[in-house]
């Protein structure tokens, strides 16, 4: 006890920071949150099986906020990645079943430029920094509008039935759920939803839902039934493994899969702070999902995010590989007990590296089910013969599969810093770069003398992982954009901002872990600041790389290296890095 | 996530590498064999090969400087990724050696203007091959350093460092001079002055090595407190023996190109010149 008094006194002291410190709405009284217990379903819940640090009217009034909506404002867009589900308190609400153009929902794709627009170019580039011309443009469509609100700007359509005609829609009433699957399983928003009428909606943050369905068994059958009926047949058929099943097969599979989830739906947020702890404690602190040595329950298939292979090293943990979205654990160890009859243990542990999804086939229907389905030769090789204890290190270091050989160091630093995330990662090969600066003299030139990202950043040995935009798997930055500016393009999978709709008002910048989204204020031809008609301030705009999406060439950047020293590379899939790292 | 094919097709893995160099060298040494053929039967025939390895040598001459015209335009990526026609530019320069022997008859030239032109040539082959090396060997030794550092930056955090050091000693100073002196005979001016010329020819770590030893003979002289400042002076002195690297080895990877290109204009305005004064003694074009 004295030596806590003595700590308190020998160090700043803080109160424990709580889950509820910043509400989503500090706005909502205790009336609104009345108000809502009486409504349903949160009227038939039942506020006992709450658990008593996470009361009912605690989450309404902690991770709920209500929106009111006039006729035509976009609630959500397609396409969009949100942490929130919606509730419909009164009025109605539209969902397009079919795509709206991109216009509409506040990006434009950038026109590809021709060869002799793209020389014509380097003449025509501006003399000054991130040059805009507004001549010639309106401050929103014919069919979309924008106007000011207390949370920010809302956009919205003027006129519903011109833009989702009645045949190509659905209308939800009061009481009914929208979006929250995407807020779950954090997948981009499936339709646009619009206001039909006046509308008041309760926006859910994740962590609320998540914890209403924990204790509210009604809404989590309900979710539950919705996920299984629409998502998770095709998420089982990402898997190799499952490709060929039989179609009845795989619908017993699904009955039988269990869904969990692991780890921080907001990990960017305190990405930084982690970084700061020490590296053994860091890999212990991370969630488990498989321990190293204990028997599996299942076969467990990654849906989202990425998780960690380690194995027991010393007092430590030694990463084998990372795992993404579709990949399996724990098939080698199920199919060898499977064919022998015996219990062998996970030979490595499982962690979640920020935040992970995954679906838990259990034991009973992998051999059931699955592993009789399997041809012979596709079956993963038995396990080699139990050595006795002394030998069990040696034992699991060749036991352990790796898909392909990358450099240790290379493989605990690309984890460590969270670069796994990364579709289109700018990897610099140091011990070949002449730092002649051709890749961004190329960049600035695509982008109108304006570079998009530093060659600049986190090192390990002779590779470098530059400031520009990875263009990731689980895209952060995408979460709570008000005017949906910036956005994945379906086709080439790049995420990318479109500068008109953006407001800049900072919220990727500030979501991106690894700063790769710059904020800019804008000037015009002659090199004068562009500012608000209102308040006079200079108008600011994010930027960042967008893989050259005005040219038909791909990244500017990687062409214009004489030496292969940089590379846009696929960082989610290790067997891509550790080819063109292998020397 | 989709690759473009450019992109795709300029993803060299580090293993594939060696299978591209092989590739590239007999490829090479089957145009040059195709380009002996042509000159011995040409020879044989009585006609006159030096128009033929003339107008070959000038084509890559041409293709050589396109190298340049390639990465200062990105547009032009369908053409080709830098690294290509980097690939282009080394094997159609080294093949040029041989092409010149053919053109010249595998004797000095001996007129003045021909002198000359192979002068010209010969700075732009051999600065053409100094850089192959200098590309090849000064990454390594820049990414042996502990910071990267962009060369445009460097006087930024030379100023920096400079302050930071001069600001250690004057705190050093409240309690004993020594530092202070140090600082003023032997430290003073390596922080806050360029370094020498024949550093930027050969950078090497002698002064480093030195101010470090004459840093550690301090310490007989100094207060447990100052030798922790005069650890910190030492950790300054070596920052700044890195930026000083790092500037002469970018330096001179800048200087190198800027010759070079300077060069290789120049001997294809004379190289052109050369085959319009041939061409009129020769009693004009054929």
């Amino acid at each position: 006890m004295q030596g806590c008094i003595r700590l308190s006194e020998q160090f700043q002291t803080i109160r424990r920071p709580d889950r509820w410190d910043e509400p989503l709405d500090v706005g909502l009284t205790e009336q609104h949150v009345e108000a809502l217990l009486t409504m349903e379903p949160f009227a038939s819940m039942d506020a006992v099986k709450f658990p008593r640090r996470i009361p009912l009217s605690g989450i309404l009034q902690n991770d709920c906020r209500i929106l009111n909506l006039e006729r035509g404002d976009i609630i959500v867009r397609e396409g969009d990645y949100g942490s929130s589900a919606f509730l419909i308190l009164s009025g109605e609400a539209i969902v397009s079943l079919r795509s709206l153009p991109p216009a509409l929902l506040g990006r434009e794709s950038k026109p590809k430029h021709s060869w002799t627009q793209a020389i014509a170019k380097l003449w025509g580039n501006s003399q000054h920094a991130e040059v805009r011309d507004y001549s010639g443009t309106t401050d929103s469509t014919d069919e979309v509008g924008a106007r000011e609100t207390a949370d920010g700007q809302q956009v919205f359509l003027h006129d519903i039935p011109r833009v989702i005609s009645a045949g190509q829609s659905v209308t939800l009433s009061a009481g009914e759920i929208f979006g929250e699957l995407s807020a779950l399983t954090r997948t981009s928003r499936s339709a646009t939803v619009v206001a039909g009428s006046n509308t008041r909606v309760l926006e859910i943050r994740w962590q609320g839902f998540r914890d209403l369905m924990k204790s509210d068994p009604a809404l989590r059958q309900h979710v539950d039934h919705l996920y299984r009926q629409n998502s998770l047949q095709s998420h089982l058929r990402e898997t190799e493994i499952l490709t060929n099943l039989p179609s009845e097969a795989i619908s017993q599979v699904a009955a039988a899969t269990k869904l969990e989830t692991f780890g921080r739906f907001q990990w960017s947020h305190d990405f930084g702070k982690v970084q700061k702890e020490d590296i053994a404690r860091r890999i212990l602190s991370e969630p488990l999902i498989a321990e190293q040595g204990q028997p599996l329950d299942g076969l467990i298939l990654i849906r989202n995010g990425f998780a960690r292979l380690s194995r027991q090293h010393g007092d430590g943990h030694q990463t084998i590989a990372y795992l993404g979205k579709g990949q399996a654990f724990g098939l080698r160890e199920l199919a060898h007990n499977w064919k022998t009859g015996q219990q062998r243990p996970a030979l490595l542990s499982l962690r979640a590296v920020g935040y992970v999804d995954i679906l838990k086939i259990p034991v009973d229907a992998v051999e059931s089910l699955i592993l009789p389905n399997v041809p012979a030769g596709e079956l993963p090789p038995e396990l080699p013969q139990q050595k006795s204890a002394g030998q069990h290190g040696k034992n699991t270091r060749r036991m352990a599969v790796r898909e392909k050989s990358m450099d240790q160091g290379l493989l605990e630093f690309l984890v460590e810093q969270r670069f796994i995330n990364g579709t289109q990662t700018m990897m610099i090969d140091l011990d070949r770069c002449t730092r002649c600066d051709d890749c961004v003299r190329a960049c600035a030139a695509t982008h109108d003398n304006n570079p998009r990202f530093i060659r600049h950043g986190k090192q390990h040995d002779n590779w470098m992982i530059a400031n520009a935009c990875m263009h990731c798997l689980d895209p952060v930055c995408m979460i709570g954009c008000p005017t949906g500016a910036i956005s994945r393009d379906e086709e080439s999978g790049s995420v990318t901002i479109n500068d008109p709709t953006c407001i800049g008002c900072g919220t990727c910048a500030n979501s991106c872990p690894y700063s790769n989204i710059q904020m800019v204020t804008i000037n015009d031809r002659k090199g004068l600041p562009i500012v608000d008609q209102k308040s006079g301030d200079p108008i600011e705009k994010a930027t960042k790389c967008d893989l050259c999406a005005s040219t038909s060439h791909g990244p500017a950047c990687q062409s214009a290296c004489p030496h292969d020293a940089l590379v846009r590379i696929d960082m989610t899939s290790s067997g891509v890095v550790a080819d063109w790292t292998k020397q | 996530m989709k690759l473009k094919a450019n992109q795709r097709n300029s993803m060299m893995s580090r293993s594939a590498l060696p299978v591209r160099r092989f590739r590239n060298i007999v490829l090479l040494m089957i145009a040059l064999v195709a380009v002996g053929i042509l000159v011995v039967s040409q020879n044989q025939n009585l006609v006159h090969s030096t128009f033929t390895t003339g107008y070959v040598l000038l084509g890559s001459f041409v293709l050589l400087t396109a190298f340049n015209m390639r990465k200062r335009i990105p547009s032009l990526a369908q053409l080709g990724s830098a690294a290509f026609w980097m690939q282009l530019h080394i094997y159609v320069g080294l093949g040029t050696f041989v092409l010149f022997g053919f053109h010249v008859g595998w004797k000095i030239p001996n007129g003045g203007f021909e002198v000359f032109l192979t002068t010209l040539y010969l700075i732009v082959a051999v600065s053409g091959v100094y850089g192959l090396y200098a590309t090849r060997s000064i990454p390594k030794k820049l990414t042996a350093l502990n910071d990267e550092v962009i060369y445009e930056r460097i006087p930024g955090f030379r100023k920096q460092l400079a302050g930071d050091a001069r600001r250690l000693v004057l705190e050093a100073c409240q309690h004993s001079d020594v530092l202070a002196r140090f600082y003023r005979n032997r430290l003073a001016a390596y922080f806050e002055r360029p370094r020498s010329i024949a550093y930027l020819a050969s950078p090497n770590g002698r002064l480093r090595r030195q101010l470090m030893s004459e840093i550690d003979d301090l310490d007989r002289y100094l207060s447990d407190d100052q030798r922790s400042l005069s650890r910190q002076l030492g950790q300054m002195v070596k920052k700044k023996d890195d930026l000083d690297y790092h500037a002469a080895q970018q330096g001179r990877l800048k200087i190198w190109l800027f010759a070079h290109i300077g060069f290789t204009y120049s001997l294809l305005l004379v190289s052109i010149l050369h085959g319009v004064i041939a061409h009129a003694f020769a009693g004009g074009l054929r």
